[in-house]
């Protein structure tokens, strides 16, 4: 039974991450990633990682491929213009890349490579994989995550430096100072005295032609 | 019986698909970022395998933090991408060719 | 259940790094209340910040390595002398690079935050003794460091190096993570300690960890910017304000030093036949393709990035030797490196001025006529890189060279040299450029006291150390020898 859940899920994991590089429009890509996310969460839950498996489907398929779709939809792109000689790369991009999955699949399978001892733990009633992780990072590894709320804070200061923008253009009135505006900063009355209206000289004959 | 290896062998094809992708979309800057969020979700399918299969929590903790960092570092790219894309409307890479030499 | 208490932290030792953490938090929280005219007190402040931390370093320094955080963290010599080499090279971007920040509207409280927050990356990188700790620190710095480059909001360019930057960065990141998790699946560990004791006692899976390091040296090779995975250094170099360019290009060589130490030479020293022959391969490409490629540059950043290349190239030299000596020279050779290439980028920064970027080499045309002072400055630096004697770059290539030819290497010793002659090429002709042709522009240069007075004493620093490169040399030999091998 375990082995058809991993088969399939296994099977729309790679199709999935074969359509996000491929799929021709942005918005599908992204969905497409949020499948791959998906069915990722579900092997991870095959392998009793729970608190990983939720967190990935919560901070990925919650928020961060969120942000990836509102970035694609507030971009104006042409996505016709993007998929020119797309397919011109093909040839070497998948011969290495098979080249690449069939190499890294043999060392993996290779005996050498194998981990003595190396299975699934029956983990006893009432244990609860969120409660040793979260023991973990709160006291062993309290270092990086006080860093981790650094990086977090690090990448707040980017974005809102980086994105954050005065518009020069848009047109808004105070009305506190519509209302404490006086007389004398709407109408100057300045003494002038009188001048000569100045004359107009003659158009020249030759405008025509030069 | 599915092993260790079915796992690892899984996240090394998920990998070279990252890299496929990262060679493929040379133009999309935005598939590009999602192409290497790939690779960082076959990263994490490692550790995890790893962690379950040897008994050892640390690679789970690890991932945490991948997340983590990965999601910090979405925003930066993004951020960075909607700066190029109002100065050049455009996310092709090929039109990121002032810089020669 | 382990009851943890602030004094099992022994958070003491990382006192520099929580003192930098808060002040960043309070420059950080200052700066939104100050208007742009006072924004020289966050100015001010940064620096105060970065003085002090680098007085802490040297107040807490000691030869006795020292684990904290639940032996995630360690201060040793190494961390200690690395980190102090950094907090320099940041204070010197911004004494250099504050005329050249406020006249291009960079002048703002994210450099300062952003800077600091680089720093606080390059010093966790430096003191990590946790795959985990390494691997948030390394971040830090690199996002960081991607939102300073397009910082300069309005440059197309610089925001198109930032992007190019950032793909390789995560790219590399993303190579390095699946490299540790082969190398956690051979140990069971993330501790670069156990990590090196599974080796040691062969209990580690061999063919895992080799694959790993595959993956490793090529996240490494990455970030370092090494032949053939450079190709982002030029643009990046070039298009990035100068002042960040000098940031990427000198203190971060020191931090990926340590880092490449923490991971090569400490958790995979058992495996070091193995990740020998790699670097070697990239030392060698990075020494040939970088000489060779920043003959043909017109763009003085653009040279700077490729010689940087070759210079790492050098440093890897160094790391591959995997003896004591190599170590020493290689991490001789980072930290003069940091200071002639803060040098370096700060003369650019010194001719530049509103509206005018001296980018190119033609800039540098008849600069002895302008300042014969500041020529003789970059003369200075120009010696250095080259490695001409009496000036420390010498010393420092030389030191590699000689753990080189200690271990048998001599062709690769010859190859060194052949490329370090080629490279004095493009160096002496930015001498002659300056020297022998006359001034295309003659604006007097616009740079506040301040920095002339630091660049002029940290261009005769290169000189000085020059003069007596030995003390330095078994000052960083003492520290490498407690710090990699503590016998904890």
């Amino acid at each position: 039974m375990t082995e058809v859940i991993f088969y399939v899920f296994a099977a729309i994991l790679l199709f999935a991450g074969l359509r996000v590089v491929t799929a021709k429009n942005p918005v599908h890509a992204a969905l497409y990633l949020v499948l791959s996310f998906f069915n990722g969460a579900a092997l991870w839950m095959l392998m009793q990682a729970e608190f990983l498996a939720v967190s990935l489907i919560v901070v990925y398929v919650g928020a961060v491929m969120v942000l990836f779709l509102f970035v694609v939809m507030m971009l104006d792109i042409n996505f016709e213009e993007l998929r020119k000689g797309f397919w011109k790369y093909v040839p070497v991009a998948g011969t290495v890349a098979v080249v690449m999955a069939v190499e890294m699949a043999l060392i993996l399978s290779h005996r050498a490579a194998q981990i003595e001892g190396a299975g699934l733990v029956d983990h006893p009633a009432g244990y609860n994989n969120a409660k040793v992780l979260g023991q973990l990072i709160y006291t062993e590894y309290f270092l990086p995550f006080q860093l981790a709320a650094v990086l977090l804070l690090v990448g707040m200061i980017a974005a809102i430096a980086l994105t954050l923008r005065k518009r020069k253009n848009t047109k808004y009135i105070n009305p506190a100072n519509q209302i404490q505006v006086k007389r004398n900063d709407r109408v100057k009355i300045v003494s002038m005295p009188a001048e000569e209206r100045p004359s107009v000289e003659a158009p020249k004959a030759d405008d025509g032609q030069a | 019986m599915i092993t260790l290896t079915h796992y690892l062998v899984l996240a090394a094809i998920l990998f070279a698909i990252s890299v496929f992708g990262i060679f493929m979309n040379r133009k999309n800057l935005i598939v590009l970022l999602m192409a290497i969020e790939l690779m960082l979700l076959a990263v994490n399918m490692n550790f995890i395998a790893f962690s379950q299969f040897l008994g050892d929590t640390a690679g789970q903790v690890f991932v945490f933090f991948i997340l983590t960092v990965a999601a910090a570092e979405s925003a930066i790219g993004l951020a960075i991408l909607v700066v190029l894309f109002r100065g050049l409307r455009s996310i092709d890479v090929e039109d990121l060719d002032s810089l020669k030499g | 259940m382990n009851i943890m208490t602030w004094s099992s932290l022994n958070a003491g030792v990382a006192t520099p790094e929580i003192f930098l953490l808060c002040a960043t938090c309070a420059i950080l929280l200052i700066d939104v209340f100050l208007s742009d005219a006072k924004r020289h007190i966050s100015y001010v402040l940064t620096l105060a910040a970065l003085v002090a931390t680098g007085c802490l370093l040297v107040a807490g320094y000691s030869l006795q390595p020292q684990l904290a955080f639940n032996g995630m963290f360690i201060a040793d010599p190494l961390a200690s002398l690395s980190k102090l080499g950094m907090v320099v090279g940041v204070i010197l971007m911004l004494v250099y690079g504050r005329g050249y920040a406020a006249v291009r509207g960079l002048f703002r409280g994210e450099l300062f935050t952003l800077t600091l927050c680089a720093l606080l990356g390059m010093m966790v990188m430096a003191s990590a003794v946790n795959f985990v700790v390494l691997y948030v620190g390394l971040e830090l710095l690199s996002l960081s460091l991607y939102a300073l480059v397009a910082l300069q909001r309005t440059s197309s360019r610089s925001t198109e190096a930032a992007m190019k930057y950032f793909i390789l960065g995560a790219l590399a990141s993303g190579l390095l993570l699946y490299g540790m998790s082969m190398v956690y699946g051979a140990t069971q560990s993330l501790d670069v300690f156990v990590i090196a004791q599974k080796i040691a006692h062969d209990e580690a899976n061999r063919l895992l960890t080799v694959f790993g390091i595959v993956f490793i040296v090529t996240g490494l090779g990455f970030k370092l910017g090494a032949v053939p995975f450079h190709m982002w250094a030029p643009d990046v170099y070039d298009g990035a304000p100068t002042l960040v360019s000098q940031l990427i290009g000198s203190a971060p060589k020191v931090a990926a030093f340590a880092f490449i130490m923490r991971i090569l030479a400490q958790a995979l020293e058992g495996f070091a036949f193995d990740w020998r022959s790699m670097l070697m391969v990239l030392a060698v490409l990075s020494l040939v393709i970088g000489n060779v490629t920043a003959i043909a540059q017109v763009n003085i950043k653009r040279m700077f990035a490729y010689s940087t290349i070759s210079h790492m190239g050098f440093l890897l030299l160094g790391i591959m030797a995997a003896t004591p000596g190599g170590y020493a020279a290689a991490f001789f050779y980072a930290m003069t490196y940091m200071l002639t290439a803060a040098a370096g980028f700060g003369l650019i920064m010194l001719l530049s001025r509103e509206g005018f970027e001296a980018d190119q080499i033609a800039d540098f045309r008849g600069l002895n006529k302008r300042s014969p002072w500041f020529a003789a400055m970059m003369l200075i630096v120009m010696f250095s890189m080259a490695g001409i004697p009496v000036f420390i770059g010498f010393f420092a290539k030389l030191a590699i060279i000689q753990a080189l030819v200690g271990l048998g290497l001599v062709w690769l010793a010859v190859i060194a040299v052949l490329m370090s002659v080629i490279g004095a090429f493009y160096y002496l002709r930015v001498v002659k450029v300056m020297y022998f042709e006359d001034p295309t522009d003659t604006a007097p240069i616009a740079a506040g006291a301040d920095a002339k007075l630091v660049l002029s004493v940290n261009c005769l620093l290169l000189l000085v150390l020059g003069m007596a490169p030995d003390r330095l040399l078994t000052a960083l030999t003492t520290a490498l020898q407690f710090s990699l091998h503590p016998g904890l």
